[in-house]
């Protein structure tokens, strides 16, 4: 056994080098290939990027949710827990892995309707995750305690809802329950994978707001999984930006929206329309992800990047430091510095 | 397995060649769907499960045709008459015995080898067109059913609750026993008749009666077999049903029959197509069930249910080699179609479909 | 829609069904050309005095509907007679029918202990010669012509080492079986309940305290039990595996970890969503066994319902036929409403 774990004042979880691969039957998926980042305590950091670049699977990794085919390579996962001892989650044991996924790290997954499961009432799945972390409780406490919850995600008559089967719910509804049974104990840090999608604009600036009100009660850390840019400026702390499986550029907030470094997030960022200029035509990325099988050697970005050179084929460029805190791996950065 | 790939390979384009020349262009037109054959084809191939029972079906298919013709001893002959000590023989083997049947005798003191070449003609004959008639009538109703809707889905659905209420032996009973006095009737008067089913089951024309009785039991099977057929139809009919692929073809004009042929029933078949295969099986078996409760064919026949029934009265003592052997043709016959059903399964499946898709492009490019 | 209003639209659905089907066996029935009453009486004491007598008794002069609503009404006043065996139908059905609900019992524990663990463990052992082996196990087991596995398991487990017998059907004391029968007298409601259900012999015996008959009846039925639960515990074990993998791989499964619920409770949600499917299969298998298993009923010499309707066809005995039909039917129609309900009680969905 390695000597005992440390993580920087503040920081509640640490990634180092993550690596997630898919073993299929047509090759070797390399979904999330050296992924590395931090989230502090009360912070919100945004993890942006196309579908299918792999965000899901790094949150999922976090806790060891791959199921196979696929499989956690290599890193460490540092997080610590309420009592302050700091465990690395891709070497504890089970059961204590078990103690942490949903109350010390809470999960909302993207797809409601497929997240609950449809034999059981909303109040028997928040009954459910407390009693698993506190032991044998009365269903009357729970109970209380899930009304409460669905009433602080804004769920009109909760003491009718409680008892509600997912299918007698809305889609929003199920949503807004889904973040209520993940808010079930508190977590120290939550992993919010597009939570907002399915929910109207007034409902989503409600719940944005409740999350950000629980992150100052609780000092919770919180990782926003979302491709809707607007959310992240209103929202997030700081910024990662993810393409192919791999962390392109990071930073505070207004450093990657007012001085975005990497190609990707520029023509991101300019496929967001503004509100304030008329609008000729709306923009896009051309080109498509490239497989993760047998990715390229290089930057992974470079068939679709406008600045391509020949090195990007075939290098990987480094991670350049611009200003303090923020980061990108691009090699017009090395040429320019 | 490559061989059956290439082989199958050859079939698709050779009817595709067929039709282009029928109508110039086909190829053009239809080149995904001959892509999905050629996918389905490979998939077959890699499937071992799918490649036995083939090899299996394709026997017994050659079996039952060339059967009769082979079998070296008629069915109609009884030794019994000569030496009542032919009666249920023991197997002779090689090398401690030779000159007797291999195998052994039945009641008759017929070699059970030769007889059993009768029966699978016989046996192959009935499963496949209890099938091929009872599906489709199944399909047809389910497809009315389930895009009509209301009364009409009602009314034939309840009229498919009562035959699968009903008990299906009942039926099949109450047919055998009521039927074939006139069907013989019929085939007494008819000689094109008689000589087209004694032809098709491979038993002489004397036996009309005979062929009366399989007839009736065939039938009664037709009449048991379609209400799952209507079931399964009409639940995948009302899923597609609202899909905009339908509701354009009802806009263009097109007529309701022609919609249920042409754009309904080619997307619900895949689940009917591996029900067929299972069904043969069962069909298979059913009949032989049908006679060994003595309501097929009575002798000289050499159907195999009623010959195992026969024997089911000097088990285990002088007819167990005869039990064992038929019971063991009827399992192959059977288990073939049920292996092919299975692998029919996954190849249709479309979950399963995109994993070998990629599995025949990598193995392309080596 | 309450489970009430559900179970009662259920029942109203099957009242079409139970009078087609009885429509459709006397149409049979009227069908045959042969004079039933010959069949019934025999040549040798066929005389043309009693021929008129059983004529004019089952209203056999009288137009086809006249006949159909004499023969239904007798059939639910529960008058109708078995003409060649001159007794009450009913008292013979539910003699035999008992006999009928044992073998289904004792097949129906030998398809659920052989086909759930199997199809629980191919699950686990998905894609491994296990699982194959299961997959194997289904295929050959529907593709055995039953008939044969019965006088093979007869020959080893029989005729070899005596571990059963093939004569008659243990049944409980005269004593208990007469103070069953006086129950209905005593007990208003439930007297008549338990008298029912006493027709059954093993239920008779646990009624009384006579456990060895149960003992015995497993004993005496064990063989043609196991015999259905290798025909088709295959396929049910697929059915179990098939489903519980697709349960597994749902997305609120892996949501229920993330939750960090327990191994066990994370199963709980796998297996109840797994069950629907099986508890179809389950269900339809034991109409099936109920209806009678023709075959095993005669190989094993088994005097359940199953041969009663086999012999009451062969010799054109219309009145057990029609009683016997709507029996098969009113199974049918109930494991049916049993099999919705159980579905109805698991998946709230199904409610609507």
């Amino acid at each position: 056994m390695e000597g005992k774990l440390e993580l920087p004042e503040g920081v509640v979880l640490k990634v180092e080098d993550l690596v997630v691969k898919f073993y299929t039957y047509s090759g070797v998926v390399h979904a999330v290939s050296k992924v590395s980042f931090y989230v502090k305590e009360g912070e919100t950091v945004a993890l942006v990027g196309e579908t299918g670049c792999g965000k899901s699977v790094t949150t999922r990794a976090l806790t060891r949710l791959i199921e196979s085919p696929g499989r956690i390579e290599e890193g460490r996962v540092l997080f610590r827990r309420r009592n302050g001892e700091v465990v690395d989650l891709l070497k504890v044991d089970f059961e204590t892995l078990r103690q942490i996924r949903g109350n010390e790290i809470a999960y909302i997954f993207q797809d409601p309707t497929s997240a609950l499961d449809p034999l059981y009432t909303i109040g028997f799945h928040i009954h459910e995750t407390i009693e698993a972390h506190v032991g044998k409780i009365p269903k009357k406490e729970t109970l209380r305690r899930g009304i409460e919850l669905l009433r602080q995600v804004l769920i009109p008559s909760p003491e009718v809802r409680v008892k509600n089967y997912p299918h007698e719910m809305s889609g929003g509804m199920r949503q807004r329950s889904v973040i209520a049974i993940s808010l079930s104990n508190n977590p120290r840090l939550l992993i919010a994978d597009e939570p907002t999608t399915n929910l109207d604009v007034t409902v989503q600036a409600q719940i944005l707001d409740l999350l950000e009100k629980l992150q100052e009660q609780y000092k919770m850390g919180m990782i926003l999984i979302t491709h809707n840019l607007g959310i992240v400026a209103e929202v997030a702390d700081r910024v990662y930006v993810m393409y192919a499986g791999k962390i392109v550029e990071e930073g505070k907030t207004e450093q990657i929206f007012y001085n975005p470094q990497h190609p990707y997030t520029k023509l991101l960022l300019r496929a967001v329309p503004d509100p304030t200029k008329k609008i000729e035509k709306l923009e896009s990325i051309p080109g498509v992800i490239p497989s993760l099988i047998n990715p390229p050697p290089g930057c992974r970005f470079t068939d679709r990047c406008p600045y391509a050179m020949d090195k990007c084929r075939r290098e990987e460029p480094p991670l350049i430091e611009v200003e303090p805190g923020h980061k990108a791996t691009c090699w017009l950065l090395v040429k320019r510095g | 397995m490559d061989f059956i790939y290439i082989l199958l390979k050859k079939i698709i384009w050779k009817y595709a060649g067929l039709r282009e020349k029928i109508s110039p262009g086909w190829i053009q037109k239809n080149s995904s769907r001959i892509r999905e054959w050629e996918l389905m084809a490979y998939a077959y191939s890699r499937s071992p499960i799918g490649v036995l029972g083939g090899l299996i079906v394709f026997v017994t298919f050659i079996l039952a045709v060339i059967g009769p013709m082979i079998s070296w001893e008629p069915y109609w002959e009884y030794k019994i008459i000569i030496n009542e000590s032919y009666r249920y023989m023991p197997p002779c083997l090689p090398p401690s015995c030779t000159g007797s049947p291999l195998l052994g005798t039945d009641e008759w003191g017929r070699d059970i080898i030769a007889m059993s070449l009768y029966g699978i003609r016989i046996s192959f004959v009935i499963s496949i067109v209890v099938v091929v008639l009872g599906a489709p009538l199944g399909i047809i109703l389910g497809l009315i059913a389930g895009y009509k809707g209301g009364v009409v889905d009602e009314a034939i659905m309840r009229i498919t609750d009562i035959f699968l209420a009903f008990p299906g032996l009942v039926l099949a009973i109450a047919f055998a026993s009521v039927l074939p006095q006139r069907i013989r009737g019929a085939l007494e008067s008819n000689s094109i008749l008689r000589a087209f089913f004694a032809g098709l089951f491979g038993l002489r024309e004397a036996e009309y009666a005979q062929i009366a009785a399989l007839l009736s039991i065939w039938l009664a099977m037709v009449l048991v077999w379609w209400p799952g057929y209507a079931r399964i139809v009409r639940g995948s009919v009302l899923s597609i049903r609202e899909m905009p692929f339908i509701e354009a073809a009802k806009l263009s004009g097109l007529s309701t029959w022609s919609i249920l042929f042409r754009h309904v029933l080619p997307n619900v078949i895949s689940p009917v197509l591996v029900m067929m295969t299972f069904d043969i099986a069962t069909a298979t078996l059913f009949a032989a069930s049908l006679s060994f409760l003595g309501l097929g064919p009575q002798e000289p026949v050499p159907e195999l249910g009623f010959l195992i029934s026969k024997a089911g009265y000097y088990f285990p003592e002088r007819s167990s080699h005869v039990v064992a052997f038929l019971g063991i043709i009827l399992l192959v016959m059977a288990l073939g179609w049920n292996l092919l059903g299975d692998a029919l399964r996954d190849i249709l499946d479309p979950r399963t479909r995109r994993a070998i898709e990629y599995r025949m492009e990598k193995e392309k490019k080596k | 829609m309450g489970l009430g209003t559900f179970i009662a639209r259920r029942i109203l659905t099957f009242i079409p069904t139970l009078i087609g089907v009885l429509l459709i066996t006397y149409l049979i029935a009227y069908a045959i050309p042969t004079d039933p009453v010959r069949a019934w009486v025999g040549e040798k004491l066929m005389n043309p005095q009693t021929l008129e007598q059983i004529k004019a008794k089952y209203k056999f002069n009288a137009p086809w509907y006249e006949q159909f609503a004499f023969l239904v009404q007798q059939l639910l006043t529960g008058q109708l007679e078995d003409p060649i065996r001159h007794r009450n139908v009913f008292d013979e059905i539910s003699n035999r029918f008992g006999v009928t609900v044992e073998v289904a019992i004792v097949g129906f524990l030998f398809l659920v202990a052989i086909g759930i663990p199997l199809g629980l463990l191919a699950a686990i052992y998905k894609d491994t010669p296990i699982d194959f082996a299961v997959r194997i196990m289904a295929l050959v087991g529907s593709s055995l012509p039953s008939f044969v596995l019965y006088y093979f398991l007869i020959l080893l487990l029989f005729t070899q080492f005596r571990t059963t017998y093939l004569a008659g059907i243990p049944e409980p004391s005269l004593t208990c079986r007469l103070s069953i029968a006086s129950w209905p007298e005593s007990i208003p409601v439930l007297g008549h309940i338990g008298a029912a259900l006493g027709k059954v012999p093993m239920f008779a015996g646990i009624m009384c305290g006579e456990f060895d008959v149960v003992g015995e009846t497993f004993k005496r039925l064990y063989l043609p039990g196991l015999a259905l639960g290798l025909l088709n515990g295959g396929f049910i074990a697929r059915i179990v595996r098939n489903s519980l993998l697709d349960a597994l791989s749902a997305e609120f499964i892996t949501y229920a970890k993330a939750r960090g619920l327990r191994k066990l409770s994370v199963w709980k949600h796998a297996l109840k969503n797994a069950m629907v499917p099986v508890v179809t299969v389950l269900g339809l298998n034991f109409g099936g066994l109920l209806s009678g298993a023709i075959i095993a009923e005669t190989v094993f010499n088994i005097p359940g319902i199953g041969r009663y309707m086999y012999e009451a066809i062969l010799r054109l005995n219309f009145p057990v036929i029609i009683a016997c039909t709507f029996l098969v039917a009113l199974v049918y129609v109930t494991i049916n409403l049993v099999v919705d309900i159980l579905y109805a009680i698991i998946d709230p969905r199904i409610r609507y």
